[in-house]
């Protein structure tokens, strides 16, 4: 179709008006290249070349289509004893982007963290992580940097390389050489090398960085399993996660509340049936754009001093 | 000063009133004269122990890169001088009659054929034999090397062992003997001298290149590239620091190996000594591998793609040692700190994928703590699932449970241990752990104890 240049300068403007309206940001429809469109069927985002859907309707609405898969994503836990949590979200959207592992020769998934980290959160089990996320064994591949910088040092090399099909770099606490030029770089080369990388950090305080997405995760009650057809109360069934959109240049902050189903590989939305079931007891208000209770376990970066402040605070 | 050897403590004191009594440290004597071995691999790749105050140096082909043997054994014996050693140095064409004049006469150099001619005067302990094999041969009046070889060798055989004829024979040449050299030869080496001792790093990387430059024309002849490489820089003093560098596929490349030891020498840092300089500088292959070049295709780039990751690899491995970037490996075992083994990249085992599928475990956690830690529990009923809990020093209250699943220890394997029951905890805030408790209630003893083993996600 020919269009004068007149005629397409102002169908970019009245575009840029609607995506004002309606709160999405006018980048993304300047260049409607191959990669930004987003394909639908039936109303549901079924994806697109450089992203994966995550299965929730409303999460990949609010991504643009999905998951990015060659960006770098912020994850935050906020305490190291939510580590689990941020850890099973990370290793949930890597399952997602690293799709079914081609038997010949699978993509390994890089982890890069350090000792301490390691010894204080646990170190991932790998047939814990096999059983859950479909990541084979044979495509993983863990890095135990002595230190921070070094682990950083090692995500970076790593972030470049086509052969890997994500890395995942775990930091406790906000180390000095994790600031917003190392970021950058990192989502640099993930954009170059068409890979995932995941920076999965814990008792952070939030701070400026390149990523374009930033999570915050925090554990929510599991589902139940299914007996029956029927939920069986009081067991303990798929694991949830509540997860907060901190970041995102496409949409406002919103909380989704995610159920992982293990044997799709795919997130679903916790839906008001379990509601029935249990008391659900996340307070479901939005987080708090200040941060004020960020900052209260943001202070305190390492496990136990954190706890001894959390225990008194139960204890009174 | 008349001082003798085994002279006793009091006496020497007697005769020398002002002198310093040092303890013998013979662990500190082997080292220091390993360090001199490994200084005298800038003669020789094939140098060997003997005893705790000799070296065997075997230079055979090596002498003319010195200017021949009388200017190698003056280089030799000067270096050793300038460091502060009286050494004694001999060449000969054989290990025994080396020993034996260097010894006795010092400074020697043996010609081929003349070895009976030099032997023959000295007195038999220039054979390295034991003590009383001399003082018998002595008795009975043989006190030369030359007396014993005059005299016929059956009845010296019969009387006075093997030993006497086997040292005089290899002392002579009639019987090879073996020198077992310290380290493994390298398949392959480049070195370099450097008439001005270099004290830069960056100037050693830069004499790295041209030296695996020069191996590769070598492996490439050979078919081969380098699974272990070695650096050795020997240092203007007389120190000698070796590099090593295990590499997970075998390489060639010249830029690869310098990339790699520029890593290596990055995570030294400050703590290479480099003392006065380096003034030689060797880069030897210890083992090879095959290496067949491959045709590249026009448009697939994935080899290159597998090569950069083992580049990846070989890197961060060269940096902060080689087990830092492990595979996750399934062990056939029901305990779960058991079930899985970590290798590093390059040894690790390969299994086929039904192998792994069927060692794995479901229901297992997403993060296992190295070391399970103790928890503070209360439990409704004592075999029951526990109530809360108190782990690093914060209280959890439990809402649901799942469990007990009994792990038993490997009684096969181990008599000790106790039966663990494990339960899957979700606390109110909704973070699910791997409580176990060891032991049971009611047998004679102390009670269970409880421990946080893994967290789920």
């Amino acid at each position: 179709m020919v269009t004068s240049a007149v005629a397409r300068e102002t169908v970019f403007a009245l575009r840029r008006q609607i995506a004002k309206i309606e709160g999405t940001l006018p980048e993304r429809l300047a260049d409607p290249g191959a990669e930004a469109i987003v394909l639908r069927g039936n109303g549901r985002v079924l994806g697109t070349a450089d992203r994966a859907v995550t299965g929730v309707p409303s999460l990949d609405e609010a991504l643009g289509g999905g998951l990015p898969k060659a960006a770098l994503t912020e994850i935050h836990g906020r305490q190291i004893r939510d580590a689990a949590s941020a850890t099973g979200f990370v290793l949930a959207l890597a399952g997602l982007l690293m799709g079914q592992p081609s038997a010949k020769q699978p993509m390994p998934l890089l982890w890069v963290g350090t000792g301490s980290m390691f010894a204080e959160a646990g170190f991932p089990y790998m047939h814990g992580i096999s059983s859950l996320f479909g990541i084979a064994p044979q495509s993983m591949l863990f890095a135990e940097a002595p230190q921070p910088v070094d682990a950083l040092w090692i995500a970076e090399e790593a972030a470049a390389l086509k052969m890997l099909a994500a890395v995942i770099l775990e930091l406790p606490g906000n180390p000095r050489h994790l600031d917003l030029t190392a970021t950058r770089r990192l989502h640099r080369r993930a954009a170059e090398a068409g890979r995932p990388v995941f920076l999965l950090r814990h008792s952070a305080e939030i701070e400026s960085t390149a990523a374009p997405l930033r999570f915050v995760v925090t554990p929510a009650p599991a589902g139940m399993r299914r007996f029956l057809g029927r939920p069986l109360a009081g067991s303990i069934g798929p694991p949830a996660f509540t997860v907060d959109l901190h970041k995102n240049r496409l949409a406002p902050p919103a909380r989704f509340i995610l159920e992982w189903n293990a044997h799709e590989r795919s997130f679903e939305q916790r839906t008001a049936e379990f509601q029935d079931g249990t008391q659900d007891p996340v307070a479901l208000a939005p987080l708090s754009q200040r941060g004020t209770d960020m900052a209260a376990t943001a202070g305190a970066r390492m496990a136990f001093d954190l706890f001894r402040f959390t225990a008194a605070g139960r204890q009174s | 000063m008349n001082l003798k050897r085994g002279m006793g403590m009091a006496d020497a004191r007697a005769m020398q009133p002002g002198i310093d009594v040092v303890d013998a440290d013979t662990e500190a004597d082997l080292r220091m004269l390993e360090a001199l071995a490994d200084w005298c691999d800038r003669y020789t790749p094939l140098v060997a122990l003997d005893g705790v105050d000799g070296l065997f140096l075997d230079i055979s082909g090596c002498s003319h890169l010195f200017g021949g043997e009388e200017a190698l054994l003056s280089e030799m014996l000067r270096r050793f001088n300038e460091q502060g050693f009286d050494a004694r140095a001999a060449i000969a064409g054989t290990a025994g009659t080396a020993w034996a004049v260097a010894r006795s006469q010092g400074r020697a150099i043996v010609t081929d054929g003349d070895e009976a001619d030099w032997l023959a005067p000295l007195p038999l302990a220039a054979l390295r034999l034991d003590t009383e094999v001399c003082a018998a041969l002595e008795a009975v009046g043989l006190r030369t090397v030359g007396a014993v070889m005059a005299v016929p060798r059956a009845p010296v055989t019969r009387r006075f062992g093997k030993a006497l004829l086997l040292r005089l024979d290899q002392a002579l040449g009639r019987i090879d003997e073996a020198l077992s050299p310290r380290m493994p030869v390298p398949e392959l080496s480049a070195e370099r001298r450097l008439a001005e001792p270099v004290t830069d790093v960056e100037e050693v990387e830069r004499v790295i290149l041209p030296l695996a430059g020069s191996l590769k024309e070598a492996l490439e002849r050979l078919g081969a590239g380098a699974l272990t490489l070695h650096l050795l820089l020997f240092r203007v003093d007389g120190g000698v620091i070796r590099l090593s560098l295990g590499l997970s596929r075998p390489t060639r490349d010249p830029e690869r190996i310098g990339k790699l030891f520029h890593e290596r020498l990055a995570a030294l840092g400050e703590s290479l000594d480099m003392g006065y300089g380096f003034d030689l500088i060797r880069l030897s292959a210890l083992s090879l591998g095959p290496l067949v070049p491959k045709q590249t295709g026009l448009a697939d780039d994935g080899d290159d793609n597998e090569a950069n990751l083992a580049l990846f690899i070989d890197r961060v491995g060269a940096r902060f040692g080689r087990g830092v970037i492990c595979k996750p490996i399934p062990v056939a075992s029901h305990l779960p700190e058991r079930a899985v083994a970590l290798f590093p990249t390059a040894e690790a085992p390969d299994l086929t994928p039904q192998e792994i599928v069927r060692a794995l475990q479901a229901d297992r956690p997403l993060r296992l703590l190295r070391r399970p830690e103790p928890v503070e529990v209360m439990a409704e009923v004592p075999e029951g699932p526990p109530v809360r809990f108190r782990w690093r020093r914060a209280h959890y209250r439990i809402t649901r449970s799942e469990g007990p699943e009994r792990i038993e220890p490997e009684w096969w394997l181990t008599s000790d241990g106790k039966a663990k029951d494990y339960f899957c905890a979700e606390d109110s805030d909704g973070r699910r752990y791997w409580l176990y408790r060891e032991g049971l209630y009611g047998n004679a003893g102390a009670a269970p104890r409880w421990f946080l083993h893994g967290v789920f996600a």
